[in-house]
């Protein structure tokens, strides 16, 4: 009972990531290879923001107390930060393959970095005892359903934002500009600022998402951000539905919190490895075989024609703004 | 014996292992025109086929030479059974690159179920350091410079004298006029993956000699250093990656005695990034691709 009260609140801290992904890469398409690092930054600000000052023989930058909402906010700032240095060279009008090559080299960095500067955030060692915000005379189960809709309720809030962006003019520039930059650019929009803040956005949601994380695992350390992470949020992204915010939430629910679910059950076989090994290769599995058998994922996009059809009576998005 | 003049002699041996992954990965992409983040994965693969037959008493090199076929021949299969399909599909670039980033978790973690996460080494005879000029190398190390030298005269030879060769450079300059001009394409992309395979199996062997042990993740960090090799020589420009080798090898050996070992990857990293921002086209390449 309390491992399934403890799947709440992960399940909809990976809905707010991969919602966050969705907004950089499915909907406005940048090839953002080191997503985790944004989850990190928002994690380890959050985290220190709300331990204090540095104790138990750990050395981090920044220790306070602020209450937990404003330090989450903060956390996904810091994230955004991050992403603004980063997006100089993201954003630039390079081929596909070498934007994704800079974000892994940009994520290495801060890995390194983060790693070899133990005064940062403690190091290798990384961040423990992030405080949960939720009062610790409730029982553990208790526990995690108040951290549970903690959580539902800030992924209710980025799912409710992410959909009016998307659905907005500005989200109908921004599939513009994955779809065809250069045509857009002719039509007179400047897409270098379009595609900036729905970088800007993702990054921030990812830090808030990273901050939950933190404070889910009471503990963050670089091992949780190595790049195979990101590649489990887009092999969420990629088989629930690509630019359809209800096709990332059933993503995150399939592929972190599915596998989660079902190789934790599987009994210790072969090398002490092997589970997670196996659930490795499933997941690169994933990644070449949908975009093979599901190119549109299991919810696929919502395109402007569907939702003409759905309202024939009220004049539709499109149309009005013509008008 | 300065610091200097070791950091640099580490930096030849570094510089020739890039070389050989570094010179297959710019010919891939310039024949087929996109990047396979697979491609440290191939390298280890070539590491850990050489140390089963390492382990079966084979000699190192006997077993690298096996390695380098045997990746060579999975680097054909793998663009015949998973991205020949999708180039054919024509899908988007980006899905492209995703699925490559599928293949390479399936052979990383397909390693790790089978060899585990520890820590695996070859049996090779003890290294005795020998004075070269101002250097100071092991054995190991001299040979690992003769066989990148082997195989960047190898690849000089195949791509200036031969047919193959010069089919390759036609499809790598504009591959539409290739097909015009009579080029078997399909058979010139086959032969690619396996030149490409062979090298990044080498490649394995001679970056596990040199870091002495590895694991399953051997190849991922490897492949952005070679990202940075392949950028710094114009990407998918063979003989700008034997120079791009050259300077982040000596490059990070220099840095890393001098500034902080740890960083020495960071180092490469930033090279890479600066030049993509400041000089897209590559240090020595005229014009550029992206």
């Amino acid at each position: 009972m309390l491992y399934l009260a403890s799947l709440l609140p992960l399940a909809a801290i990976y809905g707010i990531l991969v919602i966050g992904l969705n907004v950089q890469c499915g909907v406005t398409g940048i090839l953002n290879f080191t997503y985790i690092t944004f989850v990190a930054i928002g994690a380890y600000v959050t985290g220190v923001l709300t331990m204090g000052a540095p104790a138990n023989a750990q050395t981090y930058i920044l220790g306070a107390h602020l209450p937990f909402l404003v330090a989450l906010v903060i956390g996904g700032l810091a994230a955004a930060a991050l992403g603004a240095v980063v997006s100089f060279t993201v954003l630039r009008r390079l081929r596909s393959d070498y934007l994704a090559i800079v974000t892994i080299g940009a994520g290495q960095i801060v890995y390194t970095i983060i790693g070899n500067e133990t005064g940062v955030f403690n190091g290798w060692n990384g961040i423990f005892g992030i405080p949960v915000p939720v009062s610790m005379s409730l029982s553990p189960i208790m526990q995690q359903l108040a951290f549970g809709g903690i959580t539902i309720l800030i992924l209710a809030a980025v799912f409710f934002a992410a959909q009016r962006i998307q659905y907005s003019p500005l989200g109908r520039v921004l599939r513009a500009i994955r779809d065809d930059e250069g045509v857009t650019e002719a039509y007179g929009r400047d897409t270098f600022r379009m595609k900036l803040l729905a970088f800007l956005i993702g990054c921030f949601v990812a830090g808030i998402g990273g901050g939950l994380l933190g404070e889910y695992a009471t503990a963050y350390a670089p091992s949780a951000f190595l790049p195979g992470e990101t590649f489990i949020l887009w092999a969420a992204l990629l088989i629930g539905g690509v630019a359809n915010n209800w096709g990332a939430l059933l993503g995150a629910l399939i592929v972190p919190i599915g596998f989660a679910e079902v190789t934790r059950f599987l009994p210790d076989f072969g090398n002490p490895t092997l589970i997670e090994s196996l659930r490795g290769v499933a997941i690169g599995l994933l990644i070449i075989l949908a975009p093979a058998f599901l190119p549109k994922g299991l919810i696929r996009e919502r395109l402007a024609k569907d939702r003409a059809q759905s309202r024939v009576t009220a004049p539709t998005e499109e149309e009005t703004s013509h008008a | 014996m300065s610091i200097l003049m070791l950091s640099i002699g580490f930096g030849l041996v570094t510089a020739s292992v890039l070389a050989i992954a570094g010179v297959g990965l710019s010919l891939q992409f310039g024949v087929t025109n996109f990047v396979n983040f697979a491609y440290g994965d191939y390298a280890t693969l070539g590491a850990y086929i050489a140390l089963v037959a390492n382990e079966h008493g084979l000699n190192i090199y006997v077993s690298m030479l096996i390695a380098g076929i045997v990746v060579a021949i999975f680097s054909a299969l793998v663009n015949r059974l998973v991205f020949k399909r999708f180039i054919d599909k024509r899908v988007k670039l980006v899905i492209l690159l995703v699925v490559t980033i599928g293949v390479s978790l399936v052979i990383e973690y397909a390693l790790q179920s089978i060899f585990g996460a520890q820590f695996q080494s070859y049996t090779i005879t003890s290294p005795t350091p020998m004075q070269i000029g101002p250097f100071l190398l092991t054995t190991g190390q001299i040979a690992i410079i003769g066989i990148a030298v082997l195989c960047m005269v190898g690849v000089h030879l195949m791509l200036s004298r031969t047919r193959v060769g010069k089919a390759m450079r036609a499809m790598s300059d504009n591959p539409a006029l290739a097909e015009a001009s009579g080029i078997d394409t399909l058979r010139i992309t086959d032969l690619t993956w396996l030149v490409v395979g062979f090298l990044a199996g080498i490649a394995g062997v001679v970056l596990a000699m040199n870091t002495s042990t590895f694991t399953p993740l051997l190849g991922s960090f490897f492949l952005m250093l070679l990202f940075a090799v392949v950028i710094l020589g114009g990407i998918g420009k063979p003989y700008g990656a034997m120079l791009g080798a050259l300077v982040i090898g000596v490059v990070t050996e220099v840095a890393g005695a001098y500034i902080n070992a740890a960083y020495q990857d960071a180092i490469a990293f930033l090279i890479m990034i600066l030049l993509l921002l400041l000089r897209p086209q590559g240090l020595f390449s005229s014009r550029g691709r992206a």
